[in-house]
């Protein structure tokens, strides 16, 4: 039986740029051994939710809780229990997968040896390891993202937050990853994943959240959404709340417009 | 060729000549440019005062031609050296990188475009760092010194376009040459050209500055006909320069003609061999630099690396390391600062050394070099702590923060200490321990090791940034003020080394120095440590903290902007 307590909660989040508000008075939760698939179109607020929840930007209002208490009592410890897979594939490309790896474990402040093995079967699993004394420059995107996903999972988080993990990734690790997804939330972790890849969240995630325009416009299990909405799959209840445009009008426009 | 294009492209090389990945996103190119040429017409305006105070009639008439050329000479190789600096400093800006080779080549732009609007680029960036060095002094000196005396208008003018003209000549010369080298060696198979390039770059700089410093002084009537003189003035460009002006200027000794003839000929080999190297290496790198990686790949036995304290002070000090033997910007800024200190050691063996006077002690040499070189190098390493690297890889430090602040503020102060301090402080100890009795050996090397700990302190003090990793903010810093604290250190320096040598023949007198030196790294240490230690401590990652109030941008009915004027997105990191 999981425990409840290491629930994710976020009540009122709101975050204000100068002349914009991105995220709008956000409330929803996300349970171990439950994956919550985090969706939006761009611009929705999604990864800046995603760093406010990491502590990487402040939010203006609102609070974010993990295990019932607010992240911002004790930021050190709850960064200790969350790992986190960015947007954008950014990584210090002087380092090598592996001294990648190490750095980041030493920040962490893991003990040595079991570090050092859990990197190298990462970097043999994610297959890296023919290639973890190259610089992360000369990886493919893929390479990179499978990097900070081993960094995110290197401590053994309660919390895990991916945005975007699906980037660049090609077919069989993305298998591997969905697989993955599924065994940890099965084995008690909360995990939040954003994603534009509609058919990946509808398999992988038991409950979604959908943002538009900084609000939340659905907040439900897909099934439940499914029987609501007296729709056939994710991809149309995704349209319906958060795509507002005439796709087929603005195709027609833009071939119009190029001349084609 | 497409004339907007080539305008397109000449503006975007030209402001791009800095690195500008290094700036905080608060921070302004233009102004980071601006504080260049500030510091270039700030250092022409110390020239100017030399013009003004000049008073030919204070000069004996027979000294008074040495005097001239000497100064000519001066100028000329203070112009070479700056625009050697500057052509080592912009190395990675001669060619397109890989960005641009990505973003330009699929677009219907002709490879001679590009090429011309590079050209361009560089052409006027080297023109304006040579006017931004003689703004004042490139008006005074020509027109109130160096115009032969009764020439009246006329001979003002001539004097003002053979000086401008010799200038913009010995600059075009060093800046060639260096491009030359540059291009010739990028006819090298690529992987071999970028590992190769870093060594070269290297090289470039030291010859710049140990020329500049070490070069000796011939100009006068009896050196420069001397037969035992001819073989360096042949290696010596900014003597061929001295020539050209001499002859532009209608002042010309007869034996400054062969150096005016060598001064024309270097700098036609110098562009003609400039421009094929690099026209047939850029077409290249064209091809090959979207092919191969721009950093070779690392081998298994230099990714070791020892611990050094706790985890976070290991992870922190390795990538410290990693980073700047790998990153070449930063290994070049370094190089500035440990060559001002070897220029200034330099000067004192050429000058001061013991073989030269006797009266100087012996030991006065290895003392001053150093105490120079352990500042020159505390000093470059912090400067270079400050500028980052892959700025928006950042963000993992951010989350993994899982320590309190002092851990990291302790952190961040091992790097300088491993990466500065202990090098010197062993390097020294070899050298002394080996040429000098033990006794006055391991005396002086208590006091370098105080001495480099207390600028270690003294230079951390306030600095709340893991090396390389917060944004860098132009502008914040005075340089001006920086060369004045500079002179002041330097005083500082002369003031120690005048009270250590009489107090390494006094033991009293050296205890006290001893404890005086050690109070003082006490006090450093721990005022250092205090501020680590203050609640409002927090490790910096942008160099430009937000603002205290937030304004919300509404408009004058209260009203939040629409979509259509809305802020651009928020910041990334």
């Amino acid at each position: 039986m999981v425990s409840l307590n290491f629930m994710l909660e976020l009540r009122n989040v709101t975050k204000r740029f100068p002349g914009t508000i991105a995220v709008d008075n956000v409330s929803f939760s996300a349970h171990p051994g439950e994956i919550t698939g985090y969706l939006g179109p761009n611009g929705s607020g999604k990864s800046t939710t995603m760093k406010m929840i990491t502590g990487l930007i402040e939010m203006s209002s609102g609070e974010i809780l993990f295990d019932g208490v607010p992240i911002r009592n004790d930021l050190l410890a709850y960064k200790r229990r969350m790992g986190y897979v960015p947007e954008e594939p950014y990584l210090y490309t002087h380092l090598s997968g592996l001294e990648y790896l190490a750095m980041v474990s030493q920040l962490r402040g893991l003990p040595a040896k079991p570090a050092a093995n859990c990197i190298n079967g990462l970097l043999r699993l994610f297959s890296l390891h023919g290639d973890r004394h190259s610089p992360i420059s000369n990886y493919s995107k893929g390479m990179r993202q499978k990097v900070l996903l081993s960094a995110a999972l290197l401590h053994n988080p309660d919390l895990i937050l991916l945005d975007e993990p699906f980037s660049g990734l090609d077919v069989g690790t993305a298998l591997v990853l969905r697989s993955l997804i599924q065994e940890l939330a099965a084995r008690g972790k909360v995990v939040l994943f954003s994603s534009h890849e509609l058919e990946t969240v509808e398999r992988v995630s038991s409950r979604v959240v959908i943002l538009h325009r900084g609000k939340i416009v659905a907040d439900d299990s897909i099934e439940h959404l499914r029987t609501l909405m007296a729709l056939p799959t994710l991809e149309d209840i995704f349209s319906q709340l958060a795509v507002e445009q005439d796709t087929a009008g603005i195709s027609r426009e833009i071939a119009d417009l190029i001349g084609a | 060729m497409n004339n907007l294009q080539f305008r397109i492209l000449y503006r975007e090389f030209l402001f791009r000549m800095v690195d500008l990945e290094l700036l905080s996103p608060q921070g302004d190119i233009t102004k980071l440019l601006g504080q260049f040429a500030g510091l270039l017409i700030w250092i022409s305006s110390g020239l100017l005062l030399g013009a003004l105070f000049f008073d030919a009639r204070r000069i004996p008439p027979n000294a008074l031609m040495t005097v001239l050329w000497s100064q000519e000479h001066f100028l000329i190789a203070t112009t070479m050296l700056v625009v050697g600096l500057f052509a080592v400093l912009s190395w990675e800006s001669t060619f397109l990188n890989r960005r641009d080779v990505l973003v330009l080549a699929p677009l219907p732009i002709r490879a001679r475009t590009m090429f011309l609007a590079k050209v361009a680029s560089v052409a006027t960036a080297l023109s304006l760092t040579v006017v931004s060095l003689h703004t004042l002094a490139g008006v005074a000196w020509p027109v109130l010194v160096f115009s032969p005396a009764n020439s009246g208008l006329l001979g003002m003018i001539r004097s003002l376009a053979a000086y401008w003209v010799t200038m913009l000549s010995a600059g075009a010369f060093i800046f060639c040459s260096v491009l030359g080298v540059q291009g010739l060696a990028a006819q090298l198979p690529r992987r071999l050209f970028l590992r190769l390039s870093a060594v070269l770059q290297m090289a470039a700089f030291c010859l710049v500055v140990s020329v500049y410093f070490l070069q000796p002084s011939l100009a006068t009537p009896r050196a420069l006909a001397a037969a035992q003189n001819q073989h360096a003035l042949a290696w010596l460009p900014s003597y061929w320069f001295l020539g050209l002006f001499q002859a532009l200027n209608g002042s010309m000794h007869p034996a400054m003609a062969p150096l005016a003839r060598r001064a024309c000929l270097g700098l036609a080999l110098a562009i003609v061999g400039a421009g094929a190297a690099f026209l047939l290496s850029y077409f290249r790198t064209l091809r090959k630099i979207v092919e191969e990686p721009d950093i070779v790949a690392g081998v298994r036995g230099v990714n070791w690396l020892p611990r050094f304290g706790n985890s976070l002070e290991t992870a922190v000090v390795q990538f410290s390391i990693r980073t700047l033997l790998r990153s070449r910007q930063h290994r070049v800024i370094l190089a500035f600062y440990l060559g001002i200190g070897f220029a200034l050691v330099s000067l004192l063996w050429k000058n001061g050394g013991p073989r030269r006077q006797a009266d100087i002690p012996s030991i006065v040499s290895p003392i001053f070099s150093s105490i120079v070189m352990m500042t020159a190098w505390v000093v470059g390493t912090r400067v270079v702590f400050a500028m980052p690297l892959d700025l928006r890889a950042n963000w993992m430090f951010r989350v993994t923060s899982v320590h309190r602040t002092p851990e990291y503020l302790a952190a961040i102060r091992r790097p300088l200490f491993v990466l500065s301090v202990g090098p010197v402080w062993l390097v020294s100890a070899a050298v002394f321990l080996s040429a000098w009795p033990w006794r006055p050996a391991v005396e002086h090397l208590v006091i370098l090791g105080l001495w480099g700990t207390i600028l270690a302190y003294v230079s951390l003090y306030g600095f709340h940034k893991i090396p390389f990793t917060c944004s860098y903010l132009p502008g914040k810093s005075k340089v001006n003020l920086m060369f004045i604290a500079a002179a002041g250190l330097l005083q500082a320096i002369g003031f120690g080394i005048a009270s250590e040598l009489r107090a390494l023949h006094d033991p009293a007198r050296y205890a006290e120095l001893v404890v005086i030196l050690g109070i003082a790294a006490v006090c450093c240490w721990w005022r250092t440590v205090a501020l680590a230690r203050a609640e409002e401590s927090v490790v910096l990652f942008e160099e430009e903290e937000s603002p205290a109030i937030l304004g919300l941008g509404l408009f004058r009915d209260g009203a939040l902007p629409t979509e259509a004027a809305a802020a651009p997105n928020p910041p990334a990191y």
